[in-house]
């Protein structure tokens, strides 16, 4: 497949405390991997996955940040373009959780209005460690309105879904824009049935 | 008793000459006397048996008499026996002692032998330290030699210094790692006396000189270690330098912080950015700080990547018949050494700092070449454009110098942030502020555009203090304004080409690792597409400008045509050939108005504009001969009025515009007709090159518009 041969072009960036897994996870969903004693991130990765959603090529340019202080003012200036963000926590890490509330500010001050938010409780695989409970989480995301999933980037819980899910709601997203912009002149391919409606499942 | 039975054998085996046959049988068997028969053999074997009798009672007296005397020595022998044993316990004793005495005395002497190596060593190490000692009087007696001008002495000194020992020079070498501390530190305090040259990168020249230091131990020093250790052991030994260094560098760095007031300015600045600040900072105050942190970070990534390629090229030699866990872990090793190092850390936390005042500075620069744009007569664009991106490329080029690629992306990021958001929304706010048009319905539309301006102005939180004294004014700045528009879409062009012929050299030497060119080309195309967005800007622009200016005043000059009548005759239709009626006056109209844009839009703005003027002239037009009646010389007449505006349409534009006519020239066409059944000539079959673009229904409408057509001879076209 060409580099240029995509129907939707979808910016994710993964924010959260350092040490909650998010390079982990970006490396399940791309690489297939778990790579164990990971160091921390410098500035920003960048990885590219293109997925097949209902035979349209949707291609992810998916942009992990550092998750420490020190890098905040690189990761910021990403913000701006993502079309949707993950935000992490560690389900064992309370602490993780608590700083949520500023991460909700920044994305606040710097990204788009437009931006897909989803929160993200990884390392599910823990479980006898958990520090904060699923009926927590999911009241705090919802009172944020907010999509929430816990995954497992060790065992592969929930990661596809994850992605997955998230690019099935850019494309409805990215219709609805054009639709709204210009009324007038469908995309190319729109007349098919709205079947990508249907594939998303959203809990 | 066994030992009687012994010893009677032992004593036997003792005489063998006094027992002549003792040791043997009777020579006479009983066999033999038993086959004796005849009484002379008889007495004869009788006699020899007494014989032998009495010999064996000898030899037996002999040995009963012997009894006593070896008794005796039985009880002796009975005697000596616990005293063998004493003797053999003492036997073992003794050579255990003697074994224990050896070791001992080999334990002595290899001590002895250490020490005597550790004595030569302190032989040496003062022979070493002699010779130092030497060397710095030899320096200090040269120096004084030559303040005093004794050149004589000096000369002596230095003869000395050449004959000293050349291994003490080398030495001393292994010194410098400390002496490196003391020449720095001094070059600290030098540096507030240097308030001239290279002060304002100070900082930035201490560590280059630390980093040099310790770029010249490792390149003396990695042969000796790869000739005593072998290659794969650089890593021990950089890992131990690279100690010193951090110890060095934040030395450095919390001078740098302190001296140049880091903290403080980045604070302040932080609360400017969020408008929270009770002083502003000038962002030309600065300027020197970011071009300092920019070349320290610099500094800092060319001296790893130097301990990144010495390490793993010895790593690489020392692997070469490793397992590929072993490299692996190497390389982790490198990798964790490399990026925890307090000097990265330290250098990420001062660049995370630099991007927000780079980015403040960026920002209020901008604002002000905006707040001091100026226009000049004779220019198509005001100042502020080239001053923005002046400013714009002079912020990415300072991130770049920094040889971080996160750091460069995200200058890139805000960049496009700030033209995208914050420049195009000035521009847009000017265009918003409209075209003002001279007409008496505009008089109204000026009021409007006032009060949007206003509005603007507030929202951007300043007033416009140029202002719009005069209409012309007004008009000019629209103009203006479209030129700087289309600029801008330029200059973000260049810029995104200008970065990427910059930033292949830093690739080329594999900087920021296997992901910065792509993370780069991202960024940079955000970037690329904003110039899409100024592009689309200057779209809506013209398309203001023209129907609110253009629109406006082409309208009522077309609509003449409705009151000149082209149902005339012979006569009417000649004086028309002399009296234009109607399409020199409208041609005379429409250059008037273009050459007041000509003048002050650009070719290419320009060009745009006058597309849309003539599609604007060939939809109006279509509209008013539609309500028009012709007879054929009328027809006659449109035909010529068409092809004079045509033609001189042609020449205003550079492209050809017979398409956009192609439905007023059909209509034309129709008009001209003889007869209503002559239109098929000219269809369908016989249409052989023409496209028809009008359809059945509206030719069948035009045909009607010739006032001498019969209605059913219309009808009746089969088409």
């Amino acid at each position: 497949m060409s580099m240029e041969d995509y129907d939707f072009l979808f910016k994710i960036v993964l924010i959260g405390n350092a040490g909650v897994g998010k390079t982990c996870l970006v490396r399940r969903f791309t690489q297939g991997l778990f790579p164990p004693g990971q160091g921390a991130t410098i500035g920003v990765d960048f990885m590219i996955k293109t997925v097949e959603i209902n035979g349209e090529k949707v291609k992810l340019q998916i942009w992990d940040t550092a998750g420490q202080e020190r890098f905040r003012s690189i990761t910021q200036s990403y913000y701006r373009s993502a079309n949707a963000l993950i935000l992490t926590y560690d389900i064992t890490c309370e602490e993780s959780f608590r700083c949520l509330p500023e991460w909700l500010r920044e994305i606040e001050q710097y990204a788009s209005n437009k931006v897909i938010t989803v929160l993200v409780g990884n390392k599910i695989d823990l479980a006898e460690r958990r520090e904060v409970s699923q009926q927590r989480a999911e009241e705090f995301s919802e009172a944020q309105d907010m999509y929430y999933l816990e995954t497992s980037a060790k065992e592969s819980d929930n990661v596809e879904k994850l992605f997955l899910d998230l690019a099935c709601r850019l494309i409805s997203e990215a219709r609805q824009n054009t639709l709204v912009n210009n009324v007038s002149s469908p995309l190319p391919g729109e007349g098919k049935s709205i079947s990508y409606l249907t594939c998303c499942n959203f809990n | 008793m066994a030992d009687l039975e012994s010893l009677e054998k032992l004593a036997g085996v003792s005489q063998p000459s006094e027992g002549v046959g003792g040791a043997r049988c009777s020579e006479i068997s009983t066999d033999l006397i038993r086959s004796l028969t005849e009484l002379q053999e008889l007495e004869a074997v009788y006699e020899r048996l007494c014989g032998e009798e009495k010999v064996v009672e000898r030899e037996l007296d002999a040995l009963l008499e012997q009894q006593n005397t070896i008794e005796s020595k039985m009880v002796t022998l009975h005697r000596m026996g616990p005293n063998l044993q004493l003797i053999e316990g003492d036997a073992k004793q003794l050579a255990g002692m003697i074994t224990f005495t050896c070791n001992l005395a080999e334990n002595v002497s290899s001590k002895v032998r250490q020490l005597d190596l550790a004595k030569n060593r302190l032989y040496q190490a003062i022979q070493r330290a002699d010779d130092i000692l030497d060397l710095k009087f030899c320096m200090d007696g040269v120096q004084s030699a030559l303040r005093n001008e004794d050149y004589e002495q000096a000369a002596a000194h230095i003869h000395r210094y050449l004959c000293l020992d050349k291994s003490v020079i080398e030495l001393s070498r292994q010194g410098k790692e400390v002496a490196n501390k003391a020449e720095e530190n001094l070059l600290l305090v030098l540096g507030s006396d240097m308030s001239d040259r290279r002060a304002a990168v100070i900082f930035a020249d201490t560590l280059t000189l630390l980093f040099e230091g310790i770029a010249r131990i490792v390149e003396t020093h990695q042969p000796i270690v790869e000739t005593y250790y072998g290659p794969g052991r650089l890593y021990t030994l950089i890992k131990y330098l690279q100690i010193e260094c951090d110890r060095q560098v934040e030395k450095v760095v919390d001078k740098f912080t302190k001296q140049r007031d880091y903290q403080q300015q980045f604070r302040l600045v932080q609360n400017n950015l969020r408008n929270s600040a009770p002083e502003k900072i000038e962002p030309r105050e600065l300027d020197p700080i970011l071009t300092e942190v920019t070349l320290m970070n610099a500094r800092s990534e060319l001296y790893l990547r130097f301990l990144r390629k010495r390490i793993s090229s010895d790593f690489e030699v020392g692997d070469s018949m490793a397992s590929e866990e072993v490299k692996q872990e190497h390389q982790k090793c490198l990798d964790k050494l490399l990026n925890n190092c307090l000097l990265s850390c330290t250098m990420q936390e001062l660049i995370g700092y630099y991007i927000t005042m780079e980015e403040y500075f960026m920002r209020e620069t901008v604002n002000k070449a905006v707040a001091l744009d100026t226009y000049e007569k004779g220019q198509l664009t005001s100042s502020m454009v080239d001053d923005v991106f002046y400013i714009v490329k002079k912020c990415i080029g300072r991130a770049l110098s920094s040889s971080s690629i996160d750091c460069l992306c995200a200058m890139i990021n805000l960049a496009t942030r700030e033209l995208e958001a914050d420049f195009r929304g000035v521009l847009s706010n000017k265009l918003r502020m409209g075209f003002p048009a001279t007409t008496l319905q505009d008089i109204q539309r000026g009021v409007t555009s006032a009060v949007n301006i206003m509005h603007s102005s507030l929202q951007q939180g300043k007033f416009d203090t140029k202002g719009i004294e005069s209409t012309d004014e007004a008009k000019l700045s629209f103009l203006v304004t479209l030129n700087n528009v289309e600029v801008c879409s330029e200059n973000i062009s260049t810029l995104k080409k200008t970065l990427e012929s910059d930033c292949t050299k830093l690739f080329s030497q594999g900087i920021g690792g296997e992901q910065a060119q792509a993370k780069f080309d991202s960024c940079l195309s955000d970037l690329a597409a904003v110039s899409n967005k100024f592009r689309d800007l200057l779209q809506e622009g013209l398309a203001e400008l023209n129907s609110t200016a253009v629109k406006p005043q082409v309208q009522p000059w077309i609509n003449t045509f409705l009151s000149v009548s082209h149902n005339i005759e012979e006569e009417e239709f000649n004086d028309y050939e002399a009296n234009d009626p109607w399409v020199q006056q409208f041609i005379l109209n429409l250059e008037q108005q273009m050459s007041e844009f000509k003048a002050s839009l650009s070719p290419v703005i320009y060009d745009s504009l006058t597309s849309l003027l003539t599609s604007l002239v060939a939809v109006e037009l279509e509209k008013v001969v539609l309500k028009s009646s012709f007879n054929r010389l009328g027809g006659l007449q449109f035909d010529k009025e068409l092809r004079s505006l045509i033609a001189y349409l042609t020449t205003v534009t550079t492209w050809t515009i017979r398409d956009k006519f192609a439905r007023l020239s059909q209509m034309a066409t129709i008009l001209n007709l003889e007869r209503v059944t002559e239109i098929l000539d000219y269809w369908g079959a016989n249409s052989g090159p023409l496209t028809w673009r009008l359809t059945p229904a509206e030719v069948r409408q035009v045909l009607a518009l010739r006032i001498d057509f019969r209605h059913e001879d219309i009808k009746r076209l089969r088409l």
